[in-house]
């Protein structure tokens, strides 16, 4: 009987989810199994990483890769398990736009270090201990890795084959995808989304759309949404109409607005910059009708000021792969090619 | 020389982790590192966002368990706005975090630390995981596990919005009511969930406490830590998953404080160590000395185990019943009328947690709801 091919899932700046979301795919796990050899996982597995060292390069067919490049190891990791498979797939939303982690993008390392080692309410570090790449230790050095200066997606430091969107994916959507592969059909060109739509969360959303129009936005707690009404027309920051589809509208469901996990649809690249646009032409014109230009612009600025935090609204789960990526993407790419360099073969 | 074990990445949990065992000439264990190389940076990049959005960041904190930190986030928001939840909200958010305490425990007993004992500790490595509990246990019963991490993710998907990183917590509520079907589901679901623990307490003695190796294994010195134990527990000092305040005991079984959760910075610091990115709790009032056991050093653990260790018993007559073969097996003295001194070897900790899962939520058989049960909002 033939080797049954490889498969791997690795977390690199990442929560776990993507792990609990592919266990979720349940019963189908016996195929998995049946059809590959799981090879590696650390949240489920103990294989280490030496015995991916060992590794032939491209000995596993897929590895999906999730998490986002936050550290120096993140980035070895990505540069290792890219060797050693034959398709990497940026697998959820840290690895393919950043997520959660590269909100600290927002932000800088030095600031993000003085908050969690320098001033957090229940810090005992009188000395102002600040953990660091070399510890020496009676018996020997201990390592970290470096903490860099930014949060990329996997894109970012190496090739990627395809993208699989969400915060988790949807496990049906994981399923589908590995039961393409077991089936034996082909797969769509490089680059490719898989496990997801080409539309909008929208397509899928049960909510009746109507005429947006909205006067002002309301936080969730503000208001009591109508449970059949587009959230967005009824003046919900609801994401679905800059995400794309593919988890079916979980979150309109429980009356909750799409906070945009599965990044932006296709054919755009800046999802804040969709939502914004999306934003700006749904704010009602008619109270403006007889404005002068300068209270125009202010009556706009006072509708918008009712959202705040626009960044953190609008990138949360995109900000590392947005055109702005956090405004410091250079300083990133320059650092992630140093360490590429020196952990390179 | 000294010689050096490295373990790297420590596996079958959620978090990165590795460890540098440094042997002696004698190649006994001279000193162990536990080292975190991961750090993202919750407490910095959460300021400037809106505070509605905590449930919806911090969940991000664990995928494994974010229904935690959703909960823990949603009750601080509470607490922010100075609004109660109404009974019914209350009573969801309970039932909610209760399938997800099912699911959760199965997904640790069956695929993240039970294995070391269901394939066995001396299993070859690559065995020593989910997919060799089904080989070992035979897929039927693999199907069962299954099963029970199956109709819970659909609880929580149901009430939660999503299976994982739900949404649905609020200031003051919760954002999705449930209707008179899904709690027929939801009260099977629980009805299913106890048959499976009572299934997985047999199983945990079948598999272990029937062998000699591991029970031996289980209470020798190598796995006991004495140290303190936190839980939350109810106005009755008893468990409770969901709500309550935050009991420590001392490593005798002393009760050392009790408090709201909102006081936790009068009773808990971090420290910090240059060699890990984790920052290191303890109890303020004892302070840190160090990685070491006793009454003198502020480590304290807060776990399955540690949650019985607090608790008066047990709430249910059936989890009563295990809970008292689990203490008087470790051989514990009672220290109150219904609560034993602390068992501190750490395997018993899977016990615990399948006993845990032999209770059933309270809302379970207190919630009515009207058939126009709607969304609860504050305000």
């Amino acid at each position: 009987m033939a080797a049954k091919p490889k498969i791997s899932m690795y977390w690199a700046s990442s929560c776990g989810g993507c792990e609990i979301a592919l266990v979720n795919i349940h019963e189908h796990l016996l195929e998995l199994a049946d059809n590959f050899d799981f090879v590696f996982c650390p949240c489920l597995l103990d294989t280490k990483r030496h015995d991916i060292e060992a590794m032939d390069d491209g000995e596993m067919l897929i590895t999906f890769f999730n998490g986002a490049l936050r550290t120096s190891e993140n980035i070895e990791m990505a540069h290792l398990l890219r060797r050693k498979s034959t398709l990497l797939v940026a697998f959820g939303s840290c690895a393919s736009g950043g997520c959660i982690p590269a909100l600290a993008n927002l932000t800088t390392r030095e600031a993000l270090m003085e908050t969690v080692y320098g001033s957090g309410p229940t810090l005992d570090n009188a000395v102002h201990v600040v953990p660091g790449p070399t510890t020496t230790v009676p018996e020997g050095d201990l390592t970290l890795p470096v903490f860099e200066r930014t949060v990329g997606t996997l894109a970012s430091a190496v090739d990627v084959d395809y993208v699989i969107p969400g915060c988790p994916p949807e496990s049906a959507q994981i399923w589908a995808v590995i039961a393409h592969v077991i089936a034996g059909k082909p797969l769509p060109p490089k680059g490719s989304v898989l496990g997801a739509g080409d539309k909008t969360v929208c397509d899928d959303c049960k909510r009746v759309k109507e005429e947006k129009l909205v006067s002002r936005f309301h936080r969730t707690w503000e208001i009591i949404p109508d449970r059949t009404q587009c959230l967005l027309e009824q003046g919900i920051v609801c994401m679905g109409i800059a995400t794309r589809s593919g988890c079916g509208g979980l979150c309109p469901d429980v009356n909750m607005p799409c906070i945009g996990c599965y990044g932006p649809p296709e054919g755009v690249r800046d999802q804040g910059a969709k939502m914004i646009g999306a934003l700006g032409a749904i704010i009602d014109v008619q109270p403006m009708k007889d404005m002068g230009e300068a209270r125009v612009a202010a009556h706009i600025a006072e509708v918008l000021d009712t959202i705040p935090d626009l960044a953190g609204t609008l990138y949360k789960f995109s900000l590392g792969g947005s055109l702005m990526q956090g405004g410091l993407a250079t300083a990133n790419a320059a650092t992630q090619a140093t360490t590429a360099e020196s952990t390179a073969r | 020389m000294t010689k050096r074990i490295t373990i790297d990445p420590i596996t079958r949990l959620e978090g990165h982790g590795k460890i540098e065992i440094f042997l002696n000439d004698d190649g006994d264990v001279e000193q162990t590192y536990f080292q975190v190389p991961e750090l993202r940076g919750f407490e910095q990049f959460c300021l400037g966002r809106k505070a509605e959005d905590m449930p919806n960041i911090t969940n991000r904190i664990c995928g494994v368990c974010p229904e935690a930190h959703h909960m823990a986030a949603t009750k601080a928001l509470d607490a922010v706005f100075g609004v109660e939840p109404p009974s019914a909200a209350k009573k969801i958010r309970e039932l909610f975090y209760s399938a997800f305490y099912a699911t959760d425990h199965t997904t640790h007993f069956y695929a993240l630390g039970g294995p070391d004992f269901i394939v066995g500790p001396d299993a070859p490595a690559s065995e020593r995981n989910i997919l060799g509990v089904i080989s070992k246990v035979g897929v039927e019963i693999g199907k069962t596990v299954i099963a029970c991490r199956a109709r819970n993710h659909h609880i929580i998907k149901m009430l939660g919005g999503r299976a994982v990183h739900p949404t649905a917590g609020l200031p003051g509520g919760w954002s999705k009511s449930i209707s008179a079907d899904e709690r027929l589901l939801i009260e099977q679901t629980a009805r299913e969930n106890i048959e499976f623990a009572l299934f997985s307490l047999q199983a945990f003695d079948d598999l272990v406490l029937k062998n000699s190796g591991y029970v031996e294994l289980i209470l020798s010195d190598i796995y006991r830590h004495r140290t303190y134990s936190m839980g939350t527990v109810d106005a009755n000092g008893q468990l409770n998953f969901y709500d309550g305040q935050v009991r420590v005991v001392d490593p005798d079984g002393a009760e050392f404080v009790q408090y709201a959760p909102k006081d936790y910075a009068e009773h808990l610091a971090e420290t910090v160590l240059p060699y890990s990115y984790l920052k290191y709790p303890y109890l303020k009032q004892v302070g840190w000395k160090g990685f070491e056991d006793g009454n003198d050093s502020g480590v304290y653990a807060a776990t399955p185990l540690t949650r019985l260790n607090v608790s008066e018993g047990m709430p249910t007559p059936r989890a009563q019943e295990h809970y008292e073969r689990m203490y008087t097996t470790f051989g514990c003295a009672k220290v109150s009328a219904r609560r034993y001194a602390p068992i501190h070897h750490r395997l018993a900790t899977h016990w615990a947690r399948t006993s845990s899962c032999s209770t059933p939520p309270s809302a379970c058989s207190s919630w009515r709801p009207t058939p126009r049960s709607r969304a609860m909002r504050c305000g």
